[in-house]
């Protein structure tokens, strides 16, 4: 309607052939750099080849029109279900949570189903990579990243294995109801109860671990008879610190036990779905841990929390100068990530700051930043083409490449739409 | 003097903890708080025939009264406990409750199922679930209870006991805490219906929640109303006329001169006020721990609150990390002051026993309400004269007043300060002096 | 001294602009969602817009509130919320038409309070959706701090609340897990529950009537036992009782309407209504009204095939449509956002967009003659922004019910410290002193 060619364009079918292309006139926002007005942007095979106002246009090369439109990295979701879960209350459709509680082994990767509708659906607002993360247990297996185009997971992986999931042991007593605590409906057990089980649970997490490192001694002075085994295998790049552990730790009690495990254990970890980060400012920045925000649409912790709680935690965190990532947890949720942003910044992050966390600081976390995450010369053509601003409601999202490829935003969403449009 | 004697030698014979059944009996030289008139600083009580005959500063006793020297005492009304379970069943059997059929297995034959189809549709306020209001806490009274005792040793000459089982949980009756049996111990009854509010789960029977449980209140006594309009109809001229069904549910309501409601929270109380308001009963509101805060609701409606004595306290085992709620906070810091804002606003209260599970307690937890600002004279009314005013017993008990059935808390120093001790009371006339009790079920419990 | 401390201890800062006040709001976008943008002044006189223009002259002793270039909007009213109220659910049984959310008002929730913040005035408080028929709901004002009684929207009309599809018959044992069968355990059963009770309620109804024929013929005879289940069903039937009727699918959608219309009766709201658009056609017919979400999907096989643009359609379709929250489901605070997503998904203009969370809901209510837009004459319900509300960057500053000030953001800010350390120092003072027999190993 607003850029009739493009929508011609977007008609066409997702995971075409790439062919080399370039689009002008538009603004760059490479988010690495500053923005730049009325540039071109040269794409050759799945790679940046060339950007800026005077980028050259090689011969043969498609030419996009893009006067008035703006071209943004793809966003990136640091947390996300995707490919594992396609309606929530049918079990059978959820490929999350295995039985056990160490599980380092199994590969999210392989699980995640290329024809699932969400995926469209996540496409539609400019999103495209995601870190696909199970959990289940305490240690419920590795994370992947993948591109959200590809006939299979094998062609949309970006990293198969990308970090550990691991939960912290929960010791929740239960406690007051709806809203943080009038006493409703919550049945309470005694806290030296739950108490107990957290130690046990706890002690279990450290036995595995050694069991592991020993492992790892097995493994490095072989004898006869020596025997793999896949679960302790796995741990391996943990120890070594080649690979995160990804903690999910809500509260206060959770990060400060992830944190002097992180310690003790001397891993490398991000810490995720944090919420009462106030204690912890410091020593995040001071020891460089990264952290994965909570689903931001939830409700204050409680009662006597601020309003606007945990949309203020971005802020306060970009002040101590930690390095954050959004994530959704829940498959309703990724398509809302950049809106979460832009809620971040209403509540006091710099627009820049949020931004880059959609995009290159996620990367950055996740170690794929030589790939993904801005508009760098060499980086993968993973980008979007937008009318506005890609945090705000009103904007709209005109056109998306993947690995250089133009991947359409059409989904089931877009189709329904289509059809019951002509029977009104 | 030689009757003190004799009093004295059986005392010392081992049978302290049996009633001393005299007659009459003169306590003289005491310290009177009739809590209905000013203090006595020096005066006598004279009680015959289990009833006060005379209360003065210069009261002549007669020569057949045995004579109790009460230098040093002081004599209190016996305490009223206007909201208990003290001489009724323990759980277990309390009330013997009528339970809502339990939900049977899952129907497989179209038989079961047409049958349980029936039955769910039959699920309504028309059936009377939860409903034992006919059952009366008098003809549930354990005369042998060890509550008794307990009650007893704490001053406590009287409670109004009430069945707490079940939405409406039946009608109280007001009892003496000793006597030979229970037809004797009752002193007034039925004193009202009590509603309660039992925890119910999701998608058992009806009422299953808290709004469930209030419009099936109200549908019972719109059906009391009409039970007795056709009952009525029909005591006319039964000819030609469908006759009423007999309801002991319903004939358990009309009996019952006031309706109880619990009200705790401020939102409580206000929704217990509208609703008593709308059920036009003659309404006493039980719970109050913010009381402080609703006050002036209370009175504007006129209506009184019996206050629980367990003031609000921090959830035992509670998570030392779990941050308390301000306004939870407040309310456990004010509760205790919630007598007092009443008393200012001229609203009728009493304390009662609630979830305190020693009595010896009560009166430790009364203080708290005095250090929050109630006057001493106020506090023992809240034991005392306010709970007989309240159920309409104020012409028996209540304060020390010739006539009054002679309840007496006898005390070696003022009732509120920790260090006095109970010497004996007197219930219909009887005297009693602390007994040992048994231990404490669970002392955990108590701290 | 009870209602301030009453005040004191909820989490709103104490009123600056009190009931009654006369208050100039200037250096405003006022943003009237029915008449067009107007920048200029906006004054409250007795709780209700008095004039809205370019140039309103304060009258003496007005307030002066200076908007310092912000946007001035509606109240926001959400069609479907569970908040406030001790109870949501009466679970037992498939027709539970006898219980009344008015009963069970909690206005001490602090939901109310964070609703408020975030520009929420009116909330249909409903019965939650565990019945076919559930209970009566009630309108409510946000009004935090003040007792249930005045929290509720006077002169709105009383509703009702049904439920189809698959909670209904989740919470009826439909599985072969379930202990406890309650009837219905399908779609064919939930029709037939709506049924069974519009026909007892017409018997009712007829017995009433029947009743006074008798009398009128100086019979002996009582009144029909007064039934406070069927009441509100025959109030529905006479019109009286707006019906809100929980709905996923587009078949129990039209199966709904239909059986509505065999009974005269209408189904005023679609609540949920994901399925709407797919029958947009036969509910504009019907005249109903639908409240949906704005884009929750997925969540249960009766979510699959909801989709964004479902408001958008319905609009285009002529349905009076709204968004909702179902809080706590989503939230409150979001609700304005939701709106704003329709310009993503449909690309709606501002007003129609603003539209769908506040004349429209209102007038799905029928208290649009009240609330819903910036008119003079309605309820001073008033919410300031900084951005325009559209944005995502926006955020609520100031709220006004009834032309008296229940939000403020910036002595929400301020208190929020004050408040903090009156809970620190309170729990330190209701500290139970340690059990002197366990100080070993108690740390």
């Amino acid at each position: 309607m607003r850029c009739p060619n493009i929508l011609v364009f977007l008609t066409l079918a997702a995971s075409l052939q790439a062919e080399n292309f370039a689009i002008r006139g538009v603004t760059l926002h490479p988010v690495s750099s500053p923005d730049v007005p009325n540039a071109v942007l040269v794409v050759t095979g799945d790679r940046i080849a060339d950007m800026g106002p005077k980028a050259a246009i090689p011969k043969g090369y498609k030419i996009i029109e893009g006067k008035g439109l703006h071209v943004y990295p793809g966003m990136i979701d640091s947390a996300s279900v995707l490919g594992l879960s396609e309606i929530g209350s049918i079990r059978e459709t959820q490929d999350i949570t295995e039985l056990g509680d160490f599980n380092p082994q199994l590969r999210t990767i392989i699980a995640i189903n290329p024809g699932s509708e969400h995926i469209g659906v996540t496409r539609a607002s400019g999103i495209t990579a995601s870190v696909v993360v199970p959990s289940g247990g305490f240690i419920g297996g590795q994370a992947s990243i993948v591109h959200l185009d590809g006939w299979t997971w094998e062609e949309m992986a970006v990293e198969k294995s990308a970090a550990m999931q691991m939960r912290r042991a929960s010791i929740e007593a239960g406690f007051g109801g709806r809203g943080g605590g009038r006493g409703f409906g919550a049945a309470r057990r005694p806290f030296a109860e739950v108490k107990r089980r957290y130690d046990e649970q706890m002690q279990q997490v450290r036995l595995f671990f050694e069991q592991a490192r020993a492992y790892q001694m097995r493994k490095a002075n072989p004898v006869l008879g020596f025997k793999p085994d896949l679960r302790l295998e796995a741990m391996i790049p943990v120890l070594e610190g080649k690979k995160p552990l990804m903690i999910v730790a809500e509260k206060e009690r959770g990060i400060r036990d992830a944190l002097a495990f992180a310690e003790r254990e001397k891993i490398k970890i991000v810490l995720a779905g944090a919420r009462e980060v106030d204690p912890f400012l410091e020593e995040l920045a001071k020891k460089n841990i990264p952290v994965v925000l909570p689903d931001l649409y939830q409700v204050p912790m409680e009662e006597d929390a601020s309003i606007d709680e945990p949309l203020d935690i971005p802020a306060k965190l970009a002040k101590a100068g930690i390095r954050f990532a959004f994530g959704s947890y829940n498959i309703e949720r990724p398509r809302n990530l950049p809106f979460q942003a832009a809620n971040a910044v209403a509540n006091g992050l710099p627009y820049d700051v949020a931004l880059k966390a959609l995009t290159l600081t996620a990367a950055e976390i996740w170690g794929i930043a030589d790939r993904l995450g801005s508009l760098d010369k060499g980086k993968f053509a993973d980008f979007i083409l937008t009318d506005g601003d890609p945090l705000e409601t009103k904007t709209q999202i005109k056109q998306m490449w993947i690995l250089g490829n133009p991947v359409s935003l059409e989904n089931r969403h877009t189709k329904l739409y289509e059809q019951y449009k002509k029977r009104l | 003097m030689t009757r003190n004697l004799v009093l004295m030698a059986m005392l010392a014979s081992g049978i302290r903890a049996q009633p001393v059944g005299t007659a009459v009996i003169a306590i003289r030289d005491a310290r009177i708080h009739s809590a209905s008139g000013p203090v006595i600083a020096k005066g006598t009580v004279l009680v015959r025939n289990g009833l006060i005959e005379a209360v003065g500063d210069k009261v002549t006793i007669p020569p057949e009264a045995w004579i109790v020297e009460g230098a040093g005492l002081n004599v209190y009304p016996g305490l009223i406990d206007p909201l208990s379970t003290w001489g009724q069943p323990t759980a277990a059997g309390a009330g013997r409750p009528i339970q809502a059929p339990a939900p049977g297995p899952t129907p497989t034959t179209p038989a079961q199922l047409e049958q349980r189809i029936q039955t769910l549709d039959e699920g309504g306020p028309e059936e009377r679930p939860s409903n034992t209001s006919w059952v009366r806490a008098a003809d549930l009274l354990d005369p042998k209870s060890a509550t008794l005792v307990s009650a007893r040793n704490a001053g406590y000459t009287t409670a109004i006991g009430f069945p707490m089982t079940n939405v409406f949980a039946g009608q109280g009756s007001a009892y003496n805490l000793a006597g030979a049996r229970a037809g004797l111990m009752v002193v007034g009854d039925p004193v009202g219906q009590m509603i309660t509010l039992p925890a119910r789960g999701f998608g058992g029977t009806f009422p299953g929640s808290l709004m469930g449980i209030l419009s099936y209140v109200r549908q019972i006594y719109i059906d009391a109303d009409y039970y007795k309009a056709a009952q009525a109809l029909y005591a006319q001229n039964p000819v030609g006329l469908q006759r009423p069904a007999y309801d002991r549910a319903l004939d358990g309501v009309i009996a019952s001169p006031r309706i109880l409601l619990p009200a705790g929270r401020f939102a409580e109380i206000d929704r217990m006020l509208r609703f008593g308001k709308e059920m036009k009963q003659p309404l006493v509101l039980y719970g109050g721990a913010e009381a402080f805060r609703g006050a002036s609701l209370l009175a504007a409606a006129k209506v009184p609150m019996l206050v629980n004595l367990r003031w609000p306290e921090r959830e035992r085992d509670l998570d030392p990390f779990i941050k308390e709620p301000l306004r939870t906070l407040e309310t456990r810091d004010l509760a205790p002051s919630g007598p007092a804002e009443l008393v200012k606003v001229g609203v009728k209260f009493a304390f009662y026993s609630g979830g305190v599970e020693r009595p010896a307690e009560l009166r430790k937890a009364g203080k708290k309400a005095i250090d929050a600002g109630l006057s001493r004279e106020e506090a023992l009314k809240g034991l005392t004269l306010y709970p007989a005013q309240i159920f309409g017993l104020d012409n028996r008990l209540g304060s020390i007043e010739v006539g009054k059935i002679a309840n007496l808390t006898i005390m070696d120093g003022d009732l509120f300060d920790e260090k006095s001790k109970l010497k004996f009371t007197l219930i219909d006339g009887s005297k009693y002096e602390p007994a040992p009790e048994a231990a404490p079920a669970t002392p955990e419990s108590n701290r | 001294m009870n209602r301030r401390l009453f005040l004191s201890s909820l989490a709103a800062a104490p009123l600056l602009y009190s009931a009654g006040e006369t208050i100039l709001i200037r250096n405003a976008k006022i943003l009237t969602v029915t008449k067009g943008r107007v920048d200029g002044s906006l004054l409250i006189r007795d709780g209700k817009i008095a004039e809205i223009g370019a140039n309103v002259l304060a009258p003496t002793g007005a307030t002066i509130v200076d908007a310092g270039g912000g946007f001035l909007m509606p109240g926001i009213v959400d069609c479907h919320a569970h908040i406030g109220s001790d109870a949501t659910n009466e679970g037992s049984i498939s027709v539970s038409s006898m219980v009344k959310i008015e009963d069970v008002l909690a206005p001490d929730d602090i939901q109310i309070y964070r609703g408020l913040a975030a520009g929420v005035t009116t909330s249909n408080v409903l019965h939650g959706s565990a019945n076919t028929i559930g209970g009566q709901c009630t309108v409510v004002k946000m009004r935090w701090g003040k007792p249930a009684t005045q929290m509720i929207f006077a002169g709105a009309k009383p509703g009702i609340k049904f439920a189809l599809g698959e909670n209904v018959k989740r919470a009826g044992g439909g599985t072969n897990f379930s202990a406890t069968a309650r009837y219905p355990a399908t779609r064919m059963g939930v029709e037939d529950v709506v049924r069974e009770a519009f026909n007892d309620a017409r018997a009712y109804q007829r017995q009433r009537d029947e009743y006074q024929t008798r009398l009128a013929k100086g019979e002996r005879v009582l009144p029909p036992r007064r039934d406070l289940k069927l009441e509100p069903l025959v109030e529905v039937l006479e019109g009286k009782r707006l019906v809100h009727a929980h709905c996923y699918r587009s078949d129990e959608i039209l199966m709904l309407l239909r059986t509505a219309e065999e009974y005269g009766f209408k189904i005023r709201t679609l609540q949920h209504g994901l399925e709407a658009y797919k029958v947009a056609k036969e509910i504009a017919k019907h005249g109903a009204g639908v409240s949906t979400f704005a884009d929750s999907w997925s969540y249960k096989i009766e979510a699959y095939d909801a989709i964004p643009y479902n408001a958008a359609l319905c609009m285009k379709a002529g349905v009076l449509t709204s968004l909702n929250t179902d809080a706590p489901v989503t939230q409150q605070r979001h609700l304005l956002q939701d709106a704003a997503k329709t310009q993503r998904y449909g690309q709606l203009s501002d007003d129609e967009a603003l539209s769908l969370v506040t004349i429209n809901p209102a007038r799905q209510l029928m208290i649009e003659d009240r609330v819903g837009s910036l008119e003079v004459g309605k309820d001073a319900d008033i919410v300031l922004t900084d951005k325009h509300p559209l944005s995502m960057y926006a955020k609520v500053q100031k709220v006004f019910v009834d032309g008296e000030e229940y939000f403020d953001r910036e002595k929400d800010m301020r208190s929020r410290a004050e408040r903090e350390t009156r809970r620190k120092a309170l729990a330190e003072k209701l500290k139970p002193p340690p059990p002197p027999a366990q100080k070993k190993g108690a740390r």
